[in-house]
């Protein structure tokens, strides 16, 4: 017992650090996902159709490989074409793209899911298409979302452990050093998987609260009315 | 004699194969009140969504007051702001409160101050005798409610003329009256109207006119006194006495 909390006390300096970089990732990541996939999502939906081509083959190429790989193609392979990124750079550009992908797709059955009469409406009004999509369809749409995007974010901070594979210095990244520097791995992955699950937990509540928050009056779900 | 509001000659409109409007011709003058009656799949929704472009027509014209809004270039937009529609399924926007629904229109059409908004969405709504439901959302209105807030959405972009569809055939029984005597209401104001509704009361009392279509075109036309009791067509009066039963 004491051996734990004294290995405990030493690591945690370099585990706090590591969740520090894990946290900047995932939210960078989140936040590139959302600018990328909202216009994404949209244009899916409501793009012309060679838009929307263009976008299902984005969607699907992120969807459809291994993160890792992506992660390789970006970091070892976009030098080859002259680009060249630093790791945390092409973190947040790998997965931002990654989760631009789902991000889209939720939004898009999200928009799908709004009743067609709300265009119907907006557009008898004398709203244009764009201008019935902004006010009316998406504010909707987004709270059909969240719950989607709630176990994005979730998932995300799970995602950014493919990192450490390209040296950046995450959870992950510092479980993997201290692992080898204290012969002691399995007690370190365990105190690593403690601090996701915290992550995650803390994630999880925050979410709810903003869910429950943006929940609109009268509608199923809300209990209190 | 003044000139029409309305004027549609000769409208047709298919989808695809299904030809659902075959020459539609229909002029209705200032403060009328045009009923629209006929049965299911004859095409009275279809020549309202003609009527604002929400589907505009594969042939044929519309003049709303001076200007020929099938024409090509016009904006479609800014036609639609001068003619009021009311939905059989309300469709208020979900997210937004009654007064919300009333001043979006406002706020984002008619590109009015926020302040400035409110005051007349409020205005609308009691209008609508809602002014105390202002804050309630879609989901939190009875039926009746919800349709009233829909019209007093509709009055707050000025529209010169109002198009209902089926306004009340959503709503049980018990909470049609009140939809009905806001429109009463909006006709004895002045208010152009036409509406496809099969309340019989309401068009024997409120209709300056009854217009009669079947298999998307006219079949006769009159005041209400002369198509309930002396229509020309065998079909006006089977179908009429159909619906007084
Ligand atoms: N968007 C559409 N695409 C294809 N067919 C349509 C479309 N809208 C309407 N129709 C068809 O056009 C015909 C007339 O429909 P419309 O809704 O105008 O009838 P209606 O007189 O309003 O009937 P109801 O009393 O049932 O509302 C129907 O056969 C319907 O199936
Ligand atoms: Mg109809």
């Amino acid at each position: 017992m004491r051996d734990a909390i004294d290995l405990l006390i030493k690591v945690m300096p370099e585990l706090l650090q590591g969740t520090g970089v894990t946290l900047q990732i995932a939210l960078v990541s989140l936040a590139l996902g959302m600018i990328v996939g909202l216009p994404v999502g949209v244009g899916r939906v409501y793009g012309p159709v060679w838009l929307r081509h263009v976008l299902g083959a984005y969607i699907t190429l992120f969807q459809g490989t291994p993160v890792l790989i992506q992660l390789f193609m970006v970091y070892y392979g976009l030098p080859d074409i002259g680009i060249t990124l630093g790791r945390l750079q092409a973190a947040f550009l790998t997965l931002g793209l990654n989760s631009a992908a789902y991000q889209a797709e939720y939004l898009r059955s999200a928009l799908l899911s709004v009743s067609e009469g709300q265009m119907v409406a907006a557009r008898a009004l004398g709203m244009s298409k764009w201008q019935a999509i902004w006010s009316i369809i998406l504010p909707q749409a987004v709270r059909l979302a969240l719950p989607a995007w709630s176990n994005e974010a979730v998932a995300m901070l799970k995602y950014t452990s493919v990192v450490f594979l390209i040296a950046v210095p995450d959870l992950m990244g510092q479980a993997k050093i201290l692992a080898s520097r204290y012969f002691a791995p399995i007690q370190i992955y365990l105190i690593v998987a403690v601090f996701y699950v915290v992550l995650v937990g803390i994630t999880y509540l925050i979410l709810t609260s903003i869910e429950r928050r943006m929940r609109i009056p009268g509608l199923t779900g809300d209990a209190a009315s | 004699m003044t000139s029409p509001i309305l004027r549609i000659e000769d409208v047709h409109k298919s989808y695809g194969a299904l030809q659902v409007l075959k020459g539609v011709s229909l002029t209705v003058q200032p403060r009328e009140v045009v009923v629209l009656v006929g049965p299911s799949g004859s095409g009275k929704s279809t020549l309202l969504r003609c009527i604002n472009l929400l589907n505009p027509p594969t042939k044929g014209r519309i003049w709303l007051e001076d200007q020929e809004i099938t024409a090509p270039g016009v904006n479609q937009d800014r036609v639609r702001q001068r003619i009021g529609m009311v939905f059989q399924e309300f469709n208020l926007f979900t997210h937004l409160t009654a007064l919300g629904n009333v001043m979006i229109g406002l706020v984002k059409v008619r590109k009015m101050r926020k302040n400035e908004a409110r005051d007349l969405a409020m205005f609308e709504l009691e209008r609508v005798g809602l002014a105390d439901r202002a804050h309630y959302y879609p989901a939190q209105l009875s039926g009746g409610q919800k349709q009233r807030v829909a019209i007093a959405r509709a009055l707050g972009m000025d529209p010169h003329i109002m198009l209902f569809d089926e306004p009340t055939s959503a709503l049980d029984p018990e909470l049609t009256g009140e939809v009905l005597a806001v429109m009463q209401k909006l006709a004895s104001e002045g208010m152009t109207m036409i509406v496809v509704s099969h309340e019989i009361g309401f068009a024997r009392q409120v209709a300056d006119r009854i217009v009669f279509m079947e298999g998307g075109v006219v079949v006769e036309e009159g005041t209400p006194q002369q198509m309930f009791e002396q229509p020309v067509h065998e079909r006006t009066r089977a179908f009429l006495r159909n619906i007084t039963r």
